[in-house]
């Protein structure tokens, strides 16, 4: 591998660590760290739904499915068996008299998304274009609405409750660094490149001999994996989970980080998931009036609801005016100035 | 007997209502290359000025229903569409989905989660009883207003110049414009239009499906989902068969909800896995007809992308 | 007003067009003075095309200027440009294949300057074209090659333009008919308007045009006039390079 890739792969990387370190500091609040370890969780799910839609060039709307059903896998396995019937009732015996720990857990959730998007993609993928956009949104349609209602698979239109939180910090940072690595060595894949040629030219692609198709399943199935994972460290931090958390307004909201960031890199992708959390953190501050400039401003702090408001505001403002995002779908680079670097040793190539 | 004939009246009332919705969303495709996902939020708009003007006369009500979608309608025009003229499909329809979210959340701080309840014309949504048969007004209603737009958009689209241009910039605007076609024209009253019915949406969906009689910020969202996916599914190339798509997840999703079980243990046994059913048959028919289900080309603007 | 009458009707000077770093046109001057037939050759890729798309707006001039009647309608947009008084006929023919031959002439009245006389220009487009007038209930995409060229040339007519640019009208078509679309072409000359004639067909477009510029490379070569329109030698010459 050159320096070059090294030095694409250390802003996504140093980014995701230094707001996990940020996030483990003493003096920072528990509800800041709350916000903090949403948005790592924010970056996994975000580089997860990255790997298909910027290596492939494809919008899918049916991402958050993956999430979902890794989060509600992770979730119905982790509760406590003795808790089982009373939370979540009308399980199959299977689900309901076995438990699993915090590792196993993210595990299962990976299999069961990647899995899922395997199955789903076989057909899917063999559409283009809006026909294929739209078809992911009805997966997300058909999984909603059966997580919504299928007690026998999880709670239904209950609420899953006392899931243990064991993504914490250190599982935030691990897990969004995990993710951004798996990416990063899918892009570099040989897989990766034939993909990415693939959206660039696809005539050209396919007359030097590249199975889109195939392609893009593969991206689609890792993705779902990741994105599975994702949903597995999402459900062990908020400790509750049902339908409703993974539809419709995560969809939009991690689409729109991707899209704020950049689709077509990894770096959008972090920068975008970072960004558009902290936009969120900071107006909630300035809604409870820790803001001194804003209550200045105004004389008062910012009105309730604001945030919603000021994210998708913004994020709408982003998609209208740049359109290829904040990084403008490069990878991270440092600047071109004098090389004081040492170089990066081990760098096999 | 009767009871089946009302439940199919019923999904042919809900079939137009979509269908009012495909013509809306279609006829703005059509000229933009748009799918309008914040189509659902002019009709939430509309529901709200409906909604909060209650104490007014119902004219002067619906009258501020149209001229709040149809300033709404001219708004997105002007502050997005237009900016986003040259953008790809999806990056539009990515942008319309921030669009409906920014107007939703927007919604919610402003009147709050907690519904509005929402009832224009109470004598509409009293029964009709011919022999055996019950029927509410607004399910004849609805039925004749969709069919009464519909005809008068026909007549609009062949008979009047403006209409001609807008056919002839929906099949290829370039050359329209090399014939002196305003194009931002021909686009605002086409935009205009379709909030014009977003607007007669709103009025008649609080009256004919009941549980749409309560007002909340994601007001028509679930409708929208539905008739983009019919619209997309018929043919979104012409109106004509996105409205035939729309009209057909209406009346599905009407019928099924009539004749399913209310309560099954698994999936696509009862009514409360309706959208399941219904997006299944979605993914099978694009799976089978990319192109669209009523369309006749084989190749679409949909596949070129 | 003889003063207005003097001045050309449609100018080009200096007119520049880029794709990308790539010039496609350098240093054009045009003229085409009221009532002439200008014609416009030169070999595949010369810029022919891109002239007209030049003046009617719809590729970016990077340099020069374009008049109309004086008035200069340089990087407007294309409808507003064919509003000011310039018809064209594209290349391809172009005409809407799934709407009626009628409906295609009704197009073309978006292009008019005043709303009066539309039906005065349609009847007069019918009696030049009376094969539209027969099959004036008929999808456009049934007509044959010629037919849609007829149909083509006068959606542009119905607007009564005072230039008519004309990109390849005989392109594809059978020597017989490309005979007929020549003879309506002076039929069109006749009535008043003002003809520019991108061709192919360099000795035929020089014998019929009042002049012809001749277009290589991007680069205005000569003028001809109709008398030298067997003079084989000069015309390669500019094609060719000397």
């Amino acid at each position: 591998m050159r320096r070059g890739d090294l030095v694409q792969l250390l802003g996504p990387i140093g980014l995701v660590v230094l707001v996990g370190i940020i996030g483990s500091l003493g003096f920072v609040s528990p509800d800041r760290q709350v916000e903090i370890l949403g948005a790592l969780v924010s970056v996994a799910i975000v580089v997860s739904l990255y790997v298909f839609v910027g290596n492939s060039g494809v919008v899918s709307f049916g991402h958050v499915s993956f999430v979902a059903v890794g989060a509600f896998a992770a979730g119905v396995m982790t509760i406590p068996v003795t808790l089982k019937p009373t939370i979540t009732p009308g399980l199959f015996s299977l689900l309901a008299r076995h438990s699993l720990g915090n590792v196993p857990s993210l595990v299962l959730a990976a299999l069961v998304g990647g899995v899922f998007a395997l199955l789903v993609g076989i057909p899917l993928m063999r559409l283009s274009g809006l026909s294929a956009g739209i078809a992911t949104f009805a997966v997300l349609g058909v999984t909603h609405n059966i997580l919504a209602n299928w007690t026998k698979i999880g709670p239904g239109p209950l609420t899953l409750t006392t899931i243990p939180q064991t993504t914490g910090m250190l599982q935030g940072t691990l897990g969004a660094v995990g993710v951004v690595l798996v990416a990063f060595a899918y892009q570099r894949s040989r897989f990766g490149r034939k993909l990415r040629a693939a959206r660039e030219d696809p005539a050209a692609a396919r007359a030097a001999g590249i199975d889109i198709h195939r392609e893009r399943l593969w991206a689609f199935a890792l993705s779902g994996t990741l994105c599975g994972f994702a949903g597995g460290l999402f459900v062990h931090q908020a400790g509750t989970l049902q339908a409703g958390d993974v539809y419709l307004d995560l969809t939009f909201l991690t689409l729109a980080m991707l899209v704020v960031g950049g689709v077509g890199s990894l770096w959008g992708a972090v920068v975008g998931a970072l960004v558009v959390s902290a936009l969120g953190s900071f107006l909630l501050d300035a809604e409870n009036g820790d803001v001194g400039f804003v209550n200045d401003l105004l004389g008062k702090p910012l009105w309730g609801g604001s945030r919603l408001v000021g994210v998708a505001a913004f994020m709408a403002l982003v998609l209208v005016l740049l359109p290829s995002g904040l990084t403008n779908g490069r990878e991270f680079g440092l600047p071109r100035l004098p090389r004081i670097r040492r170089p990066v040793r081990g760098s096999a190539s | 007997m009767t009871e089946h004939v009302q439940t199919l009246l019923d999904a042919v009332a809900l079939g137009s209502i979509y269908g009012l919705m495909a013509i809306g969303i279609g006829l703005v495709f059509g000229v933009l290359r748009l799918v309008n996902f914040a189509y659902g939020q002019l009709v939430m708009a509309g529901a709200y000025a409906l909604a909060l003007t209650q104490d007014v006369s119902v004219v002067l009500s619906i009258a501020l229903c149209f001229a709040v979608v149809l300033a709404l309608s001219l708004a997105m025009e002007l502050a997005a569409f237009r900016p986003l003229r040259n953008a790809s499909p999806t990056t539009m329809l990515v942008a319309t989905f921030a669009i409906s979210y920014l107007l939703q959340s927007i919604a919610l701080v402003r009147f709050g989660a907690i519904g509005k309840i929402l009832v224009v014309i109470p004598q509409l949504t009293k029964p009709l009883t011919i022999g055996s048969l019950h029927v509410r007004w607004i399910t004849i209603v609805t039925i004749l207003v969709a069919a009464g737009v519909f005809a008068a958009l026909t007549l609009f689209l062949t008979r009047t110049s403006i209409g001609l241009q807008m056919r002839a910039a929906s099949i290829d605007s370039e050359t329209a414009r090399l014939l002196g076609v305003r194009a931002n024209a021909v686009i605002t009253v086409a935009v205009l239009i379709s909030g014009a019915i977003a607007a007669l949406v709103a009025v008649i969906l609080p009256m004919a499906v009941p549980e749409r009689i309560l007002v909340t910020p994601d007001y028509a969202l679930r409708e929208t989902i539905i008739v983009l996916v019919g619209v997309v599914v018929g043919g979104i190339d012409r109106l004509l068969t996105a409205t035939l798509g729309g009209f057909t997840m209406g009346f599905l999703v009407g019928a099924l909800s009539g004749f399913l079980p209310s309560s099954g243990s698994w999936p696509f046994t009862s009514s409360v896995y309706l959208d399941s059913a219904v997006f299944m048959l979605v993914i099978v028919v694009l799976l089978l007809r990319p192109e669209g289900l009523f369309t006749r080309s084989r190749r679409s603007v949909v596949d070129r992308v | 007003m003889p003063t207005a009458d003097a001045a050309p009707i449609l100018q080009v000077r200096g007119l520049e067009v880029r794709y990308g770093s790539v010039p496609a046109l350098r240093d054009v001057d045009l003229e085409v003075q009221r009532g002439e037939i200008v014609g416009l050759i030169g070999p595949n890729g010369a810029g022919k095309s891109t002239t007209l798309q030049a003046i009617v707006g719809t590729v970016r001039a990077s340099a020069g200027e374009i008049l109309l009647g004086g008035v200069s309608i340089r990087g407007q947009a294309p409808e507003r440009i064919v509003r000011s008084g310039v018809g064209l006929v594209p290349e391809g023919r172009r005409i809407f294949a799934a709407l009626t031959v009628e409906e295609n002439l009704r197009l073309g009245l978006a292009g008019r300057r005043s709303k009066n006389g539309a039906h005065e220009a349609l009847e007069m487009v019918n009696e030049l074209f009376p094969v539209l007038r027969e099959s004036r209930r008929r999808h456009a995409g049934l007509l044959s090659g010629g037919q849609q060229q007829q149909l083509a040339i006068g959606r542009a007519l119905v607007a009564e333009p005072d230039v008519l640019l004309l990109d390849e009208p005989s392109l594809g078509l059978a020597p017989t008919i490309v005979d007929a679309v020549f003879e309506k072409l002076g039929a069109i000359r006749d009535r008043g308007v003002t003809i520019l004639l991108v061709e192919q067909r360099a000795q035929r477009t020089v014998a019929f045009a009042d002049r012809t510029y001749v277009l290589a490379n991007g680069e205005l070569r000569m003028t001809l006039g109709p008398g030298e329109a067997g003079d084989t030698d000069r015309m390669v010459a500019a094609y060719f390079g000397s």
